[in-house]
């Protein structure tokens, strides 16, 4: 019996390492100011972005996103080469420890391929972040239209269209 | 004893299984490797000669036919992209919006933006022009057909690229996403970064602004 019971030990210890490790690492992450970009009419696919901030002593290791509005999500980098922009899909995006990762437009982002229906602004999408242990974050972001400066005059005009008083 | 000393050396055995078996399990994932093979072809992307050479084409717009040098007169921003650009196109025309909407009224009449598509299989130029006003009503989406879209391109030193998607979902296209600026006298005389500031975009465009104020300035 003693002979099983060191097996079992070992076993457990085995086994249990892994889940062990994964208990509390999405809770060493957060996303902050995140937002999905209003794509343009018609376009069908678009960016979610976000710092993600790990206050953890070990690197964290984001491997996979979902999200309700979209068929698929990814996980996207871009390199520039020489002028042109390739953009890859990445399988995963690390967060240093006690450190971030800044998901941008033109840079690190989640991919929101195929959007079901058109997507609107202020509309609020809650991404699924996935990390390498299997633990998850639920990161709410709201549609946001791009940064386009302040439009003047004609746009405030189309823009009182919308409203007529 | 022995019977011990055996049951330390079958735990010990399956320890170092467990060991192996975790270390597979959290093992680093490499990046892969998913290269197309553009560099060789952006040699080519120094073939526009800034500074000297008279550019033109004719694409088509919503409204119907257009050419280049339509817009004599008037500094012409140039990009090239594509309407199902996920980041690319929207961070860039975003920008060159800021930059547009940075102007004074007088100064946004002297400027065209055109929009060209290198993806005319995709991009009716009606979807082109939704796309492009959605950003600012001063860009025009143009496009042509694959030849006379790759001609335009090449004038400029463009380059662009279909990617497969590794998934079997929809394409995507590698392209220059820098701003070409053509002159009022219509020769290509810069070349912007990707997601120029407003400011750097601003600047260029009233310094080639200047010297159409008088039409003695267009030789």
């Amino acid at each position: 019996m003693p002979r099983f019971s060191v097996v079992t030990v070992f076993a457990i210890l085995v086994c249990a390492a892994p889940s062990a490790l994964a208990a509390g690492a999405a809770d060493q992450l957060s996303a902050d100011g995140a937002y999905v970009r209003l794509p343009p009419p018609g376009a069908k696919n678009t960016g979610a972005f976000m710092v993600l901030r790990n206050k953890g002593a070990t690197p964290l290791k984001l491997v996979k996103a979902s999200n309700p509005a979209s068929k698929v999500t990814e996980l996207h980098a871009h390199l520039n080469e020489g002028g042109v922009m390739k953009m890859r899909q990445v399988p995963f995006i690390e967060v240093p420890a006690k450190g971030e990762a800044i998901l941008k437009p033109g840079s690190l982002h989640v991919m929101l391929i195929d959007v079901i229906q058109p997507l609107k602004e202020g509309e609020q999408i809650v991404l699924t972040l996935g990390l390498e242990d299997g633990t998850s974050l639920a990161v709410p972001a709201p549609v946001r239209r791009p940064d386009l400066g302040v439009v003047p005059d004609a746009g405030t005009a189309a823009a009182a269209a919308h409203h007529p008083h | 004893m022995k019977t011990k000393r055996s049951a330390v050396i079958v735990a010990l055995l399956l320890a170092g299984i467990g060991v192996a078996a975790v270390a597979w399990w959290v093992r680093p994932v490499a990046p892969r490797s998913q290269e197309v093979p553009v560099r060789s072809r952006l040699a080519s992307a120094g073939g526009g000669t800034d500074g000297a050479v008279a550019v033109d084409f004719t694409l088509r717009s919503a409204s119907g036919p257009m050419r280049l040098s339509d817009y004599r007169g008037r500094v012409v921003l140039v990009y090239f992209g594509y309407t199902f650009c996920p980041d690319i196109c929207p961070t860039s025309l975003s920008a060159t919006a800021r930059a547009l909407n940075s102007l004074r009224p007088e100064e946004l009449r002297a400027l065209q933006v055109l929009f060209v598509s290198v993806d005319p299989a995709r991009d009716s130029v009606e979807r082109l022009g939704e796309y492009a006003a959605f950003f600012h009503p001063s860009i025009l989406g143009v496009t042509g057909t694959e030849v006379e879209v790759a001609e335009a391109a090449r004038l400029f030193g463009a380059v662009y690229a279909r990617h497969d998607s590794p998934g079997g979902g929809a394409y995507s296209i590698d392209h220059t996403a820098l701003t070409y600026v053509v002159s009022p006298d219509g020769r290509l005389v810069a070349r912007l970064p990707h997601a120029a500031e407003a400011a750097l975009v601003a600047t260029e465009v009233r310094r080639w602004l200047q010297p159409a104020a008088s039409p003695q300035g267009v030789p």
